[in-house]
């Protein structure tokens, strides 16, 4: 190899990009192997909000209809769930809220989203909410803690959070946490 | 170096027999055009594939081979040989589609004999292995037309390109071959096929993956000629005029293929909208912005000798974003409502694969680019800085993606948790970043290489500057929207629509239309393009209309100046499908018809699926978007109606862009030639 100038030396800022690289294929190969050997699944995480009364929700709801506050729902459990018409996981999550609306009040609080989008929203997937709550600047969101859409929170009869699992309810989770939690608690 | 070495002399192909290298083309084409005709059986087209991998590998060899002299034609023979057979290999492919040959498990799988023939041949490539093959035959095919005209550039980088984009080659088809075989017998054969996804029969979704696969492929050629120019360690002017027509060529590609999948998104999802920041669009828009600032950079090293160590990067980014935009999704990696093949064991191929093909062009870069640094020899006024800024821009840009795309994911492997985040950190993240690069397109042409600016800087600017007030002012009271997105939008609009006329008004005053060439044309139809695509989404962001509303038949529902009476819902069979179609008549606030928009609901009984049919009445001025979602006689039916005005120039101004990349790229290689035909 012939290069005009071999003098000059390598120069660390120019391993930046095979490092953030070497970073992204990390996280790939972690995901990849765990979607492989099917460990690949929701796992609830913690909140400092476990034990705590559940914070306010928005001021705001979807209509009339959908109007209910947490407090008309005291003494039986209730699920909090955060949902947004622009996420994908949360049209995938719709079923199972439906299986689960028959035996507990299920609350949405659409986060970060437009009033026309949401009831889009609700028309074309199914509507599993007793109470559908509007978060348009996310502050309820910031309350709750949440680290994006969709997120469901358990509140027990006397209005406390828990159990809290981030992102969608399938099948699986619904039989295997949230469903055994609410057992539990009758 | 001097210029008479860049051409090879023509005496030196006369050591062997060795013809032409379009020639040799019409000659093993034939061949293999007379075998897929004869026999165009599946074991055929998969013996031909095998035959592409040897050769590709062999490719990849070339230059470690003691050949001397030899080994530019013998790496070109290989390269046509490739792009041969693997046409041949996709053409039996596509005749098993056309022919609806059941015995092969792809066809059984993803056709059906009663499907319209177009999508028989769509379907060719509306699945995974399919559309692998389709992917592998563009890269081959670019590579060939590399090829093609090899002989006029240095035998040594045309060679190691070629060697490299052979080693690409081989990542995929071998990819191809050992895990996603498309020509699989199934036995017995069954007598019908499992028919296509509903969804994917439309003409959008036949177009798009080829127009997409077209850019992200085509970056693939400027991957190749900058990994060789690390290689060779010499990059110069001319490595600059021989990359540039390629990568304008597959940016125009990107950003039709781009263009053609949000279309298809807004009429086919019948969300009403034209971006979702789906996982896939995200895959294709941050190959696309790293594509943008290469585009730019190029110039810099072509006409400056200057920002090499960023072109080269950009380069193997823009391609390396590719493969990780059409691979991941397929991974089963990332949700996404597009994904229509993820598979874990092919991840792990795929994550080898892209390890490879990205890791270790990076790590090259690590330890070479320190020799393409230049010394620093611009002022700050001056086009050179412009184009870092420009670069800084879009490579934030494209990592605000990058980082909303797979922060998921990241979040998912340290927590476990699965989620999304969705448009409202991409508004408020990425939007702000990509008003400064339009900002930018009035001022960077502005400015002179080295220092200064171009004269009558000034009274363009001002004209911007007006533009941009006169915008703001005329904006607000067409519309009555008053805010900061509005102030904003609406100020980038009249800033960039006057400053570029101004420009291109000035330009032509001073020079005469001859001398100008067709550069110049294609860098102001790129950016008027952005700016009409700019003024298709302040249309729709900013005075969309839309109603939700349940409506009996007889019933109307009001937007703002115009109504929508529903007259009928009706239940109609259709081929494949039954279909529950309203008709809504479109009227004035005086109640006189403007046109009648029938939605549709199609339930597809073999597939169990629903599909929302948007009807769509588009005009220049704005269209008429309505759509029905549920309901019966008794409660009503509940529509989604829209006035989105201007939304379809949100597509007319990517394909003007994507021209303006065609009009470039035709004149860059055009002065190539001349140069070349002058030195020699």
């Amino acid at each position: 190899m012939t290069a005009p100038s071999h003098s000059k030396r390598p120069r660390l800022i120019h391993l930046l990009p095979a490092i953030g690289f070497l970073i992204f294929l990390v996280i790939s190969g972690i995901a990849l192997y765990a979607t492989k050997t099917g460990t690949r699944q929701q796992t609830p995480t913690t909140s400092p909000l476990i034990g705590q009364l559940a914070p306010p929700l928005p001021e705001l709801a979807l209509n009339a209809e959908k109007e209910a506050p947490l407090t008309q729902f005291r003494g039986k459990p209730v699920l909090v769930n955060f949902m947004a018409s622009w996420c994908l996981p949360c049209r995938a999550e719709i079923p199972a809220l439906d299986t689960l609306s028959d035996d507990v009040a299920i609350i949405a609080i659409a986060y970060k989203d437009k009033l026309t989008d949401t009831e889009a929203f609700l028309q074309e997937y199914g509507d599993p909410y007793d109470a559908v709550w509007m978060d348009f600047d996310g502050r309820a969101g910031l309350r709750w803690g949440i680290y994006g859409v969709p997120e469901t929170f358990v509140i027990d009869a006397s209005g406390r959070v828990v159990l809290r699992h981030a992102g969608p309810i399938f099948k699986d989770t619904l039989e295997d946490i949230i469903l055994p939690q609410l057992e539990q608690m009758r | 170096m001097i210029l008479g070495d860049m051409i090879v002399p023509s005496s030196q192909a006369n050591t062997a027999f060795n013809p032409a290298p379009r020639t040799q083309l019409v000659v093993i084409g034939s061949v293999i055009a007379i075998a897929a005709t004869l026999f165009p059986t599946p074991e055929l087209g998969h013996f031909m594939l095998i035959m592409a991998f040897t050769i590709s590998l062999f490719q990849t060899l070339i230059p470690f081979a003691p050949l001397g002299q030899r080994r530019l034609p013998a790496i070109i023979s290989l390269q046509l040989a490739a792009m041969a057979l693997v046409a041949g290999s996709f053409a039996i492919l596509l005749h098993g589609f056309i022919t609806s040959d059941f015995s092969i498990a792809l066809v059984s799988r993803h056709s059906h004999s009663l499907k319209p023939m177009i999508y028989k041949i769509s379907g060719t490539w509306g699945n995974h292995e399919g559309s692998l093959l389709l992917w592998v035959l563009i890269l081959v095919v670019f590579g060939g037309l590399f090829a093609l005209t090899a002989k006029k550039i240095t035998p040594f980088l045309a060679t190691t390109t070629l060697a490299v984009q052979g080693a690409v080659s081989t990542a995929f088809i071998g990819f191809s071959l050992f895990t996603s075989n498309p020509f699989e017998r199934l036995s017995p054969a069954p007598l019908e096929g499992r028919g296509l996804n509903p969804v994917l029969q439309d003409i959008g979704l036949a177009l798009h993956p080829p127009m997409l696969y077209l850019g992200y492929v085509g970056l693939s050629m400027a991957f190749s000629i900058a990994v060789a120019g690390m290689i060779t360690g010499r990059i110069d002017k001319d490595w600059g005029r021989l990359i540039r027509p390629w990568v304008l060529a597959a940016w125009s590609a990107l950003t039709v293929g781009i263009a053609l999948g949000s279309w298809w998104a807004y009429y086919e999802l019948g969300w009403g909208g034209w971006w979702f920041w789906d996982p896939v669009e995200n895959a294709s828009l941050m190959p696309w912005l790293v594509a943008t600032a290469l585009m730019h950079s190029v110039i810099a090293v072509q006409k400056r000798d200057r920002l090499k160590t960023w072109a080269v990067l950009l380069a193997v980014l823009a391609f390396s974003l590719s493969l990780v935009g059409t691979f991941i999704v397929r991974s089963g990696l990332l949700t996404s409502v597009h994904s229509f093949a993820s598979d874990p064991t092919r991840g792990v191929f795929i994550l080898i694969i892209l390890a490879l093909v990205i890791g270790l062009p990076l790590m090259l870069f690590a330890f070479r680019a320190a020799i393409f640094e230049t010394p620093q020899d611009a002022d700050l006024a001056s086009r050179d800085t412009a184009l870092v800024i420009n670069n800084l821009i879009l490579v934030i840009a494209a990592a605000i993606v990058l980082i909303g795309t797979f922060y998921p994911l990241g979040l998912e492997v340290i927590s476990g948790a699965r989620i999304t985040v969705g448009p409202p950190y991409f508004d408020a993240s990425f939007n702000p970043v990509m008003a400064f690069a339009l900002i930018g397109m009035v001022i960077g042409p502005m400015l002179v290489w080295r220092r200064g600016w171009r004269p009558g800087t000034r009274n363009i600017l001002i004209t911007a500057l007006i533009g941009g007030l006169v915008a703001i002012a005329g904006g607000i009271m067409l519309t009555g929207v008053y805010s900061q997105a509005a102030i904003a939008g609406l100020a980038l609009l009249g800033w960039l629509a006057a400053g570029i006329t101004a420009d291109i008004a000035r330009t032509l005053k001073n020079n005469s239309i001859k001398t100008l060439g067709l550069v110049p044309w294609g860098v102001w139809l790129g950016h008027l393009g952005m700016a009409i695509f700019v003024l298709g989404a302040m249309g729709d962001g900013l005075a969309r209309d839309e109603v939700n509303i349940r409506l009996m038949p007889g019933e109307v529902a009001p937007l703002t100046d115009r109504q929508y009476r529903l007259i009928s819902i009706d239940q109609i069979p259709g081929p494949n499908y039954t279909a529950l179609t309203a008709t809504l008549r479109l009227e004035d606030k005086g109640g006189s018809t403007i046109a009648t928009l029938r939605p549709e609901k199609r339930f597809y009984p073999a597939e169990r699926q629903t599909t929302t049919e948007a009807a769509i009445r588009t005009l220049p001025t704005g269209d008429d978007y309505a759509v029905l979602g549920d309901g019966d006689d008794t409660r009503g039916y509940s529509f989604r109606l829209y006035h989105k005005p201007l939304v379809a120039w949100i597509w007319g101004g990517a394909i003007i862009m994507a021209l303006g990349g065609i009009l470039a790229g035709w004149g860059v290689s055009r002065s190539r030639l001349r140069s070349s035909e002058a030195s020699s």
